[in-house]
């Protein structure tokens, strides 16, 4: 039994066109036995960024904490909002600071960052509990149901999906990804990112 | 009180004098006016530093010596004052702006770094068993979200923003003649020009290449920025600052 | 020292491995022909079915080293394990409750496993523990009924049927078997009740009014929670009802469905879900909080 799975939950991010979604489900549960179907794993960085923690819910809890600390610290200091790529290698570099007893979680961000003209290009990333950054072009995956969500969303994504597409893409990815996973499920949350507005949707999803 | 850090005469060397001045720093400013002049014209699509750089002896091969120094690939600094104190900061600099890019992925802004020097600078001020850095710095750089910009930071550890400015011996005139001469939309090649007759005004012997040092931040046009942080042959950021070649100088001063 | 007493014991497991490997050996005098229909799968003419034993020194340890994902996640063979399955005697017969789902480490392998075995008209056994020990034996035991019957011309009592499954896998004992059963029927004959037994792969045989078997059991006793609760359990639950005629499949139903909207229009029955709703409102926009007036 992997520390990994000790609570269980899962989190995506998809990339659309001039947009980007993340969703996570929201049991927390304690191995077999389910616990809580409320269970937040996804936290706004800024406007334009959402991170998501799946691993031990101590360590998701901790690490949300750290990060707030560390990116307010920075904004305080550079009088400005850090950008994805940046609060990326933020992450990677906290989570290799422990190296040698890393806390487990497998985050995921989700962003829009500004680009010098003055728009905003669609940002995913995810690392390792370690930090190694992976920058995927199309979608990123972690948790306990991470193998089946690979599977479903290599089935579903297809590149430049407007909003609501993208919307209905993750849902259907994530919902049906959990439903084959033990220690995932109990509903789900997803916000898609666009320039102007973030959606935020909570969806039922089987209880078993 | 025979203790491993002195004890209690471990005082703080800069003592408050009772009118409320900090003499010592009174003090390094004097070293800094005793230094080559050095100043920083800021233009609309860059800024310029530059120097004079002065052997003691003619045997000395003054190739060798870098008052202009390369922090990271978007920030320079040049200096007035006591060159191995600012070699002990630049070595300072350097490894807190890659300490920075360790953090972050990419360099630091102008200002975070400016501030980090700055806080060095001031803790030198009010720690025990050392003295205040006998420098004043010109630090140029470029970042994404402020642009190009100059500061100066002090050796009590204040620093400022500057369109333009002088330090070190000949300050007060560089500034009075950078003031008469400056305007907000001056070109880089302009600055350069401006830049070498300011320092001709109190110049002592003939003005070279091998007496002039000159860094230039050059800003990046929207384009170059949309191909990406990264440049594709050698995989590192594009440079904003770099330093003139001898050849540059030379050719800057036939004009 | 251990190995060496092994190798000469009569007792012991190796031997045991040494006898079944003699009559494996035997089935050599079978023609390929006689797995065919004729003969067929459990051909009686033995007596007892024979299974292939590696040739190592402890058969169950290697059987776990590699099927055993609790002792080892990495294992690369994940037997089905997670269930959760319920039956009880009551003054009407008995009622039979299983979940449907089947897990492969945390990986939901089916939702539609049936979970509960026929063994013949008026037998039922549920399945806990290895599917495939479990379908198996079950299912031999159903042949066994019907010797029984044809040899006495009497249906087998729940308690001899019971009797007979524990027995034959306490002979496999410590060779790795899992298996955790309730052996469910009304006796025509003799005693004329419902009967109840559990039976499982140590060799434990109980009569009881009430059990609950899996990793869902302790959640069991309010039916939809096992299937709510429990990682391992879910999907959907079967359920049967023994009556004096012999066993009756009364429906299949969703438990996602049932947390949600109740078990419907059940006689007595609240009619509502688990309380979804209270525990939620609010958080989802299919379901948004009142209206603040």
């Amino acid at each position: 039994m992997s520390i990994m799975d000790q609570n269980g939950g899962s989190v995506i991010a998809m990339v659309g066109k001039d947009c980007v979604a993340i969703a996570s489900d929201l049991r927390l549960g304690n191995q077999a036995l389910g616990v809580s179907s409320n269970f937040q794993k996804i936290f706004p960085v800024t406007d334009r960024i959402y991170l998501g923690l799946p691993g031990l819910a101590t360590d998701v809890t901790t690490l949300k904490e750290r990060f707030r600390f560390r990116v307010n610290m920075y904004t305080i200091k550079e009088e400005r909002e850090i950008e994805p790529e940046t609060f990326a290698h933020l992450v990677s570099s906290t989570l290799y600071e422990h190296r040698f007893g890393p806390y487990f979680c497998e985050p995921v961000m989700a962003g829009l960052s500004k680009t010098p003209s003055g728009g905003y290009k669609p940002f995913i990333a995810a690392t390792d509990l370690i930090g190694c950054l992976n920058f995927a072009k199309d979608f990123v995956v972690a948790g306990t149901a991470s193998e089946k969500l690979f599977g479903v969303a290599e089935g579903l994504w297809e590149p430049d999906l407007e909003p609501e597409d993208l919307f209905e893409t993750i849902s259907q990815t994530l919902m049906n990804a959990v439903d084959r996973d033990a220690y995932s499920g109990w509903g789900c949350v997803v916000h898609v990112l666009t320039k102007d507005k973030v959606i935020t949707r909570t969806l039922k999803g089987r209880m078993d | 009180m025979a203790s491993a850090d002195g004890g209690a005469y471990s005082y703080s060397l800069t003592v408050f004098s009772p009118s409320g001045k900090l003499v010592q720093i009174e003090h390094a400013l004097a070293a800094v006016a005793g230094g080559t002049t050095s100043l920083g014209i800021k233009a609309s699509n860059g800024i310029v530093i530059a120097t004079e750089k002065k052997s003691s002896s003619i045997l000395i091969d003054d190739s060798m010596i870098d008052k202009v120094a390369v922090v990271c690939p978007n920030i320079g600094i040049v200096y007035s004052g006591m060159g191995p104190d600012f070699r002990v900061l630049i070595a300072k600099a350097r490894k807190s702006a890659q300490a920075y890019w360790k953090m972050y992925g990419e360099y630091p802004p102008t200002r975070v770094l400016t501030q980090e020097i700055a806080t060095v600078m001031q803790q030198a001020t009010q720690s025990g068993g050392v003295r205040p850095y006998g420098v004043s710095l010109l630090v140029a750089g470029w970042d994404i979200t402020r642009g190009p910009t100059l500061y100066q930071v002090d050796p009590s550890g204040s620093f400022w923003a500057w369109k333009a400015s002088a330090i070190g011996k000949n300050m007060i005139n560089a500034k009075t003649f950078l003031e008469k001469r400056y305007n907000d939309d001056i070109s880089l090649e302009d600055a350069i020009h401006t830049a070498l007759l300011t320092l001709k005004e109190g110049f002592e012997g003939q003005m070279t290449e091998k007496t002039i040092e000159i860094g230039v931040i050059t800003v990046p046009t929207t384009a170059e920025l949309e191909e990406g942080k990264i440049g594709g042959e050698t995989g590192r950021p594009k440079p904003t600052f770099r330093k003139l070649t001898e050849e540059e100088v030379r050719d800057y001063l036939a004009l | 020292m251990n190995s060496l007493v092994d190798r000469f014991s009569t007792t012991s497991a190796q031997s045991e491995i040494r006898r079944a490997q003699a009559l494996a050996a035997d089935d050599e005098e079978f023609s390929d022909a006689a797995w065919g229909s004729e003969a067929g799968f459990g051909s009686l003419a033995k007596g007892v079915p024979t299974f292939s034993v590696p040739s190592i020194a402890d058969p169950s340890a290697f059987l776990r080293l590699h099927t055993d994902d609790h002792a080892d996640p990495n294992c690369r063979i994940k037997i089905q394990h997670g269930t959760t399955t319920l039956a009880f005697r009551f003054k009407g017969g008995v009622i039979v409750a299983v979940d449907s789902r089947a897990t492969a480490g945390s990986y939901i392998a089916s939702g539609t496993v049936k979970k509960v075995i026929e063994i013949n008209p008026y037998l039922l056994g549920t399945m806990a523990g290895g599917a495939a020990d479990c379908q198996y034996w079950e299912t031999y035991l159903g042949i066994h009924c019907r010797l029984h019957e044809l040899r006495n011309r009497e249906r087998i009592s729940v308690s001899a049927a019971s009797k007979y499954l524990s027995n034959l896998v306490y002979g496999y004992k410590g060779m790795g078997l899992s298996m955790g059963t309730m052996i469910c029927g009304w006796d025509k004959t003799r005693c004329r009740v419902p009967a109840v037994f559990y039976v499982d792969s140590d060799g434990t045989r109980l009569k009881g009014d009430l059990f609950s078997v899996g990793s869902g059991s302790t959640h069991a006793y309010v039916s939809t929670a096992a299937g709510h609760r429990d990682a391992f359990s879910g999907n959907t639950c079967n359920l049967y009802h023994i009556k004096e005629d012999g066993w009756h499949f009364i429906g299949n139903y969703d438990i996602s469905k049932m947390h949600y909207d109740g078990p419907g229009d059940v006689p007595g029955g609240p009619g509502k879900g688990y309380g979804y709703d209270i525990r939620v409102e609010g958080r989802s926009s299919a379901n948004p909080p009142p209206v603040a007036t």
